[in-house]
């Protein structure tokens, strides 16, 4: 009987405590604007509302969860308001903020919702290192991780978003900054539909539908982008309709089935980027002539590059199997390189042809494509192909400690062999 | 010798029924019926976004029997402008009232500019007046519009 006792004695020290008599709402609605309130751990029910600038901090183990459809909490029409440190379970939406001003949203933990975040006709808001969750269903059936409507001055920074349809998705916003997150298995990693000054820097895009997803949106900027595993038979590494003035620079396209598409797309500047591995690693369908690829490196792709008649204008790549000399010695090849394949150009046409890539068949014809097409000047020519690449030259340096570590295990796996030889 | 006779009359009959089958068969007019989408592997043809809003999908159904899909009836009359309708054996829309598929050029479209649809042209589809006015009744009134007003509509999102 005792041990039964303390064995409930022992659920009931260590289960999580609800603090009931801790009223959130009252809490909210008493307190004077640029006030802080500090919530007691505990699992707390409800939709809460923030109409006055306030500061809400979640100590460790604080939830808020709704069993409605409404947002756990939302935020409207107000300025300067914080939220930190909560975690929030919702079978709809977490959080919606409405014609906020300067809002910041920090270290919130959203799990098993529809849609993480919601933002709309908001100003100068910050997003920093949220973790956000969806469920297990297909995408066709979710709501985006971070979504923001008809707003600007947005940074979305540092967060980490799960199995959700758009990891983060902004339309006719401006002014908005994604840096530093990490979309994983949801469908596209970032979308942007009719927004304007977009930067999207340090971001991981893996095993997505799409890493980033650009639509109708001008003056971008994407650099230093790890985009990889998009491999699906709709799959892009990075996707561009009807974009126009696009930097994309230093990023890496890895494993992806096309690293980048351009379609209808104007004055896209695409350098020094690394196409690695990718089953296509660029194609472009009505991409005008003020757009190029330049200074990029091309290695292990199946097929460098495909496009329409209008063509692509490479200058200054890196092209593995690029197999001209430079007898000149300027480090550039002495003769075209030419990216054009009778295959690639089908592929364009018909996506299904991709399951017959690297096919014996398709093999030979890329083979005899090479030897025909030198004659090629125009279309998906690289006059200038460059040699090396840039890829940087491990330097080679010395671990003392790994180095000393490894002599010791050295010395002893002999001391012990000579042993066991002597007994 | 008479039961020879009869079975060659019987199988002559059979054979001008199915000659004439077939004959009718092929004067007949192909149907091109709309099939259900996936938004697992259909995108839309224009803009190239997976299909995940189904009631506001549409597709064509080509004389050859391929069928393109489209996330928003402006991807849809984007294609036709483009490709012309010669080859376009049927094109459906979904009825925003009902979910399912009606034809395209038979519908009522109502257009607001504040209307979400997949690529925020606003335009959303119905069978009937009444379907499109009971829409207009719960949501924001809009502008009624017939096929014809699509080919001049100016698409975009509006200011």
């Amino acid at each position: 009987m005792k041990q039964i006792m303390l064995f409930f004695l022992f659920f009931l020290m260590t289960s999580q405590t609800a603090y009931a008599e801790f009223d959130i709402q009252y809490a909210i609605d008493q307190a004077k604007a640029g006030d802080s309130i500090h919530i007691p751990a505990g699992r707390y029910q409800g939709n809460f509302t923030v109409k006055k600038p306030i500061k809400l901090y979640g100590q460790k183990g604080t939830e808020l969860y709704a069993q409605n459809d409404e947002p756990v909490l939302k935020i409207e029409h107000v300025s300067n308001v914080s939220i930190e440190n909560i975690r929030i379970t919702a079978k709809n939406k977490g959080i919606v903020a409405n014609e906020a001003d300067n809002l910041e949203l920090r270290a919130i933990e959203l799990k098993d919702i529809r849609v993480g975040i919601h933002l709309q006709q908001s100003r100068h808001i910050r997003i920093l290192e949220n973790r956000i969750i969806g469920n297990e269903s297909h995408f066709a059936e979710k709501g985006n991780g971070i979504a923001v409507f008809k707003s600007e001055d947005v940074v979305i920074d540092q967060n980490t978003i799960e199995q959700v349809q758009d990891g983060i998705y902004a339309e006719e916003g401006t002014r908005i900054d994604v840096q530093r997150n990490k979309v994983t298995n949801s469908r596209y990693g970032t979308h942007f539909m009719y927004s304007s000054n977009v930067k999207v820097l340090f971001n991981t895009y893996l095993q997505n539908v799409t890493g980033l997803m650009v639509m109708m949106t001008t003056n971008l900027e994407i650099s230093s982008n790890t985009i990889s595993a998009h491999n699906g038979f709709n799959s892009y590494g990075l996707m561009m309709y009807d974009t126009q003035e696009a930097m994309v620079r230093e990023n890496s396209f890895l494993h992806n089935r096309v690293g980048v598409a351009l379609q209808k797309s104007s004055v896209i500047q695409i350098q020094e980027n690394r196409f690695q591995m990718n089953q296509t690693a660029l194609e472009g369908t009505k991409v005008d002539e003020r757009s190029i690829i330049m200074n990029n490196q091309f290695t292990g792709n199946i097929l460098t590059a495909r496009s329409d008649n209008r063509g692509l204008r490479l200058i200054h790549n890196f092209y593995d199997d690029y197999t001209g000399l430079d007898v000149t010695g300027d480090g550039f090849g002495d003769i075209p390189y030419v990216a054009v394949s009778s295959f690639g150009q089908w592929m364009v046409r018909q996506p299904v042809y991709q399951f017959f890539v690297a096919s014996p068949s398709v093999v030979i014809l890329t083979s005899l494509d090479q030897q025909i097409n030198k004659t090629e000047r125009n279309l998906m020519v690289d006059n200038e192909p460059k040699l090396l690449s840039n890829m940087k030259e491990i330097e080679f340096s010395l671990n003392i400690l790994q180095l000393v570590i490894g002599f010791i295990v050295f010395m002893g796996s002999l001391w012990l062999w000579k042993r066991g030889i002597r007994v | 010798m008479a039961l020879e006779k009869g079975d060659t009359s019987v199988t002559r009959w059979i054979m001008i029924v199915i000659i004439c089958g077939v004959i009718l068969g092929g004067c007949g007019e192909k149907a091109y019926h709309p099939r259900e989408i996936n938004s697992e592997t259909d995108v839309c043809k224009v803009c190239n976004m997976s299909i995940v809003h189904n009631e506001y999908a549409g597709q064509i159904v080509l004389k050859n029997g391929d069928y393109e899909t489209f996330d928003d009836i402006g991807c849809l009359m984007d294609y036709i402008e483009l490709n012309g309708d010669g080859e376009v054996g049927a094109a459906y829309i979904k009825n925003k009232a009902t979910n399912e598929w009606i034809d395209v050029y038979k519908a009522i479209y109502v257009y607001n500019k504040n209307y979400w649809t997949p690529m925020n042209y606003g335009v959303i589809a119905f069978a009937t007046k009444d379907e499109a006015k009971e829409w207009m009744n719960d949501e924001e009134e809009g502008q009624l519009f017939a096929y014809r007003d699509l080919l001049t509509l100016n698409w975009g999102i509006h200011e």
